[in-house]
């Protein structure tokens, strides 16, 4: 087993939700990379490998749903990083096409840092 | 780095910072340097100061042409600068080439403005992507051939780097890609896949280069392969402007 700590991405277009997320993980000392649109999403997940994603359903206003896409991709490159989709516009319908595409985890916004935490953490205490 | 801005801040002055890497010709116990490579990293602290996650956004973003036009002139501007008149690699997309239809006159008023002679050019297609205008991209090989440029296929082996490309181009350096070259000494099937590149090489009248040579064991089995042009960190890691200058003083 590695000692290396855990790696996340977290994908947001709200650069302060970004910012928030980002302080929060590193104190808790994961190492964490940040992208801001599914393309600098893609482009990292295809080249470094990602222990957990935290990802936006929506990175471009109204109607985007970009975060099915990264999970799709996700489950596609590396079966073993875990995905745990956010979204304050979740249907019923939406929120099972992500578990459908292989996200862990769907959490309905708003949610507390330390409700994030708490799932992600699980998630990554599985393996 | 947020959204629509990250784009606009890879192509604004600055975004791109060049770098350079030699290329150098090992034979015989000695090593001469042979050319650089002119390389681009994006903003620093962004993540696309790494290249792979800068090239892999930009041919994703569907902006070859905008960035590899932004790193030539940048590369250029600082090659300016340096003594000597080694070969000077470029990188361009072969997306670039078949749907970028200035892009030729581009490149010659970029070297014209540079001061450098376009005969050191060596522009090194980077094919990731088919669907280019196979018609236009010929066409623009052919115009880069009566420019006086030289032509190199990048990454041979890998992905897109196929063998329709070398038919089709002919170019005058293959550029052997890193995954057959690492631990070649020990592993006779890379061996063997190097010394089938090496005789595509020679039937073609081609150069073949060597990247990602990092191993001394690994550059002894490339030149018992008759190849003596390599580049890798072994001699060099890509270097800054400056430090480019330093080296080619030494």
């Amino acid at each position: 087993m590695s000692n290396r700590p855990d790696r996340i991405l977290i994908v947001d277009d709200e650069e302060l939700i970004v910012l928030t997320m980002r302080k929060y993980f590193e104190g808790l000392g994961y190492r964490v990379d940040a992208a801001h649109e599914l393309e600098e999403a893609q482009a990292l997940l295809a080249n470094r490998r990602y222990d957990l994603v935290i990802c936006d359903l929506r990175l471009t206003g109204i109607g985007g749903v970009e975060g099915l896409q990264i999970v799709a991709d996700i489950h596609q490159r590396c079966a073993n990083t875990r995905v745990v989709l956010l979204s304050a516009f979740g249907t019923p319908e939406i929120e099972r096409e992500s578990y459908n595409r292989g996200a862990d985890a769907f959490l309905h916004k708003p949610k507390s840092m330390m409700e994030i935490a708490s799932v992600a953490m699980n998630l990554l205490d599985q393996g | 780095m947020t959204g629509e801005s990250a784009l606009n801040r890879i192509l604004q002055p600055g975004g791109i910072t060049p770098v350079y890497q030699p290329v150098v010709r090992s034979k015989n116990g000695t090593v001469e340097t042979f050319g650089l490579e002119c390389l681009s990293r994006g903003p620093k602290g962004s993540n696309f100061e790494q290249a792979d996650v800068l090239f892999e956004y930009v041919r994703l973003k569907r902006e070859e042409s905008l960035v590899d036009r932004a790193c030539i002139s940048e590369a250029l501007r600082g090659a300016r600068m340096l003594p000597g008149a080694l070969r000077l690699g470029i990188n361009v997309h072969a997306s670039t080439l078949g749907r970028d239809h200035g892009f030729i006159n581009f490149l010659r008023k970029t070297v014209e403005a540079a001061q450098i002679d376009v005969r050191r050019l060596t522009v090194e297609i980077v094919e990731h992507a088919p669907p280019w205008d196979g018609v236009s991209f010929l066409a623009a090989i052919e115009q880069l051939r009566k420019l006086g440029a030289q032509i190199a296929v990048d990454d041979v082996g890998l992905g897109q780097s196929n063998f329709k490309m070398l038919l089709d181009v002919s170019p005058d350096y293959l550029k052997l890609d890193r995954y057959f070259v690492d631990g070649c000494a020990i592993d006779p099937r890379r061996r063997s896949v190097i010394g089938a590149i090496r005789q595509l090489a020679a039937d073609s009248h081609a150069h073949l280069i060597a990247e990602g040579v990092e191993k001394p064991e690994d550059a002894q089995c490339l030149q018992s392969l008759g190849v003596t042009l390599m580049q890798g960190f072994l001699y060099s890691k890509p270097l800054t402007l400056d430090a480019v200058r330093e080296y080619l003083a030494a």
